[in-house]
């Protein structure tokens, strides 16, 4: 039924006209331009979107629990475009004082809203002390195992919003948009003083399967 | 070392932007992240999965700010971290790389509350299409006409309709909207 990429495409249409999750299949780059298309017409045709009430205010819970960290550098700053504020140099905005000791500062593990457990995989296919990319719905994280037991830090720079990477041979993650790097741990290692990774949830079932606490 | 390397790693200080207070802290923040909710729904197309990213977009970008940043600050670091979890998304949902997804990632930081700005943009999308692809499009997204609907209308089958459909979004993805 579904083998044709017109058959794939109209369910992932008919989903997305439903209201439901975008839920992919296999393709050609065609196709996947096709499905992005798509989506975006169904995100138009009602026009601009707003949040729903109850969604705002489970953000606004969440956003009055978050730690203050209160700090941000310059050159984040800049490069995400904080270009009004970074550029008032010699202004209040600008404090010239050292960063403060943001490796010292305790890091909230990931609490996702509508969280579930995600089964990412069994046991056996995590290597002793190697990081492995995972997803569990919208969180991205690297799982570790030790033994029996395994432990997951996210997998977004604490500095920047990019990607990590594990180095395996120089055992630590390696962020894609500048030179930090991460302990297995989330530590960040050198002078930057960058505050950790956000350890995320991590547990091996009776059953030998890893899941790790992500959203729907 | 590299030059792009933060000064503190060059043994130098690192400068440190202190932002302001603002009792109306999480409003701002707020308000800024329905932008950001309203752009990432006008490309994933379901509010399941704009809540999620949205979401994210939070939880990574504000406890790195001080309560009370300006909006303009807020919205700055909002969208490019909105733009590196909607990357996030279609490489792992498509396989698609961020080079693939550049007209999608690199919009401009929105300015203003969302309009009906996007509807036009698809509207001009459509012009260009042939009077078929056009059609079959418009019915199906912007009326929401089933494919048995569209047949009807169109006076075809909904085998058809469902290969023309492919074939409209495969063109309607190659198109630019025309400044």
């Amino acid at each position: 039924m579904n083998g044709k990429p017109e058959n794939r495409v109209e369910k992932i249409v008919a989903d997305l006209l439903r209201g439901r999750r975008l839920k992919m299949r296999g393709g050609d780059a065609e196709e996947k331009e096709a499905i992005t298309t798509a989506a975006r017409l169904a995100g138009t045709r009602q026009g601009p979107q707003r949040m729903r009430p109850e969604f705002r205010k489970r953000l606004a819970r969440e956003l009055e629990a978050a730690p203050d960290a209160g700090w941000i550098t310059r050159r984040a700053a800049l490069v995400a475009g904080l270009g009004l504020a970074a550029g008032a140099a010699g202004g209040g905005f600008l404090s010239r004082a050292l960063e403060p000791n943001a490796a010292a500062r305790p890091v909230a593990p990931i609490e996702p809203l509508s969280a579930r457990w995600v089964d990412v995989g069994g046991i056996d296919e995590f290597s002793e002390g190697e990081g492995r990319r995972v997803t569990a719905g919208g969180v991205g994280a690297f799982v570790f195992r030790r033994g029996d037991a395994v432990s997951a830090v996210s997998s977004i720079c604490s500095h920047l919003p990019c990607e990590l990477s594990w180095k395996s041979g120089d055992g630590h993650l390696l962020c894609s948009c500048h030179p930090a790097r991460f302990t297995a741990e989330g530590k960040a290692i050198g002078s930057y003083g960058l505050t950790a990774l956000n350890p995320v949830h991590a547990r091996v079932t009776a059953a030998g399967r890893v899941e790790v606490l992500g959203t729907e | 070392m590299t030059p792009d390397e933060p000064a503190a790693a060059r043994g130098g200080q690192a400068e440190v932007v202190q932002l302001p207070t603002a009792a109306r802290a999480t409003d701002i923040a707020l308000d800024e992240l329905e932008l950001v909710y309203a752009f990432i729904y006008a490309r994933v197309g379901n509010r399941a999965d704009a809540e999620d990213l949205t979401q994210q977009v939070a939880l990574k970008a504000i406890p790195r700010l001080r309560q009370g940043a300006p909006a303009s600050a807020i919205r700055g670091y909002l969208f490019a971290t909105a733009r590196s979890v909607l990357g996030g998304f279609w490489s792992t949902r498509l396989g698609l790389s961020e080079a693939e997804l550049r007209e999608d990632l690199a919009l401009a930081v929105p300015t203003s509350p969302p309009s009906e700005e996007g509807v036009e943009t698809v509207q001009k999308l459509l012009a260009q299409l042939s009077d078929n692809y056009r059609r079959v499009l418009e019915l199906r997204f912007l009326h929401g006409y089933s494919l048995k609907e569209v047949a009807a209308e169109m006076h075809s089958t909904v085998g058809a309709i469902k290969v023309m459909q492919l074939r409209a979004l495969r063109a309607a993805a190659k198109l630019r909207v025309p400044e």
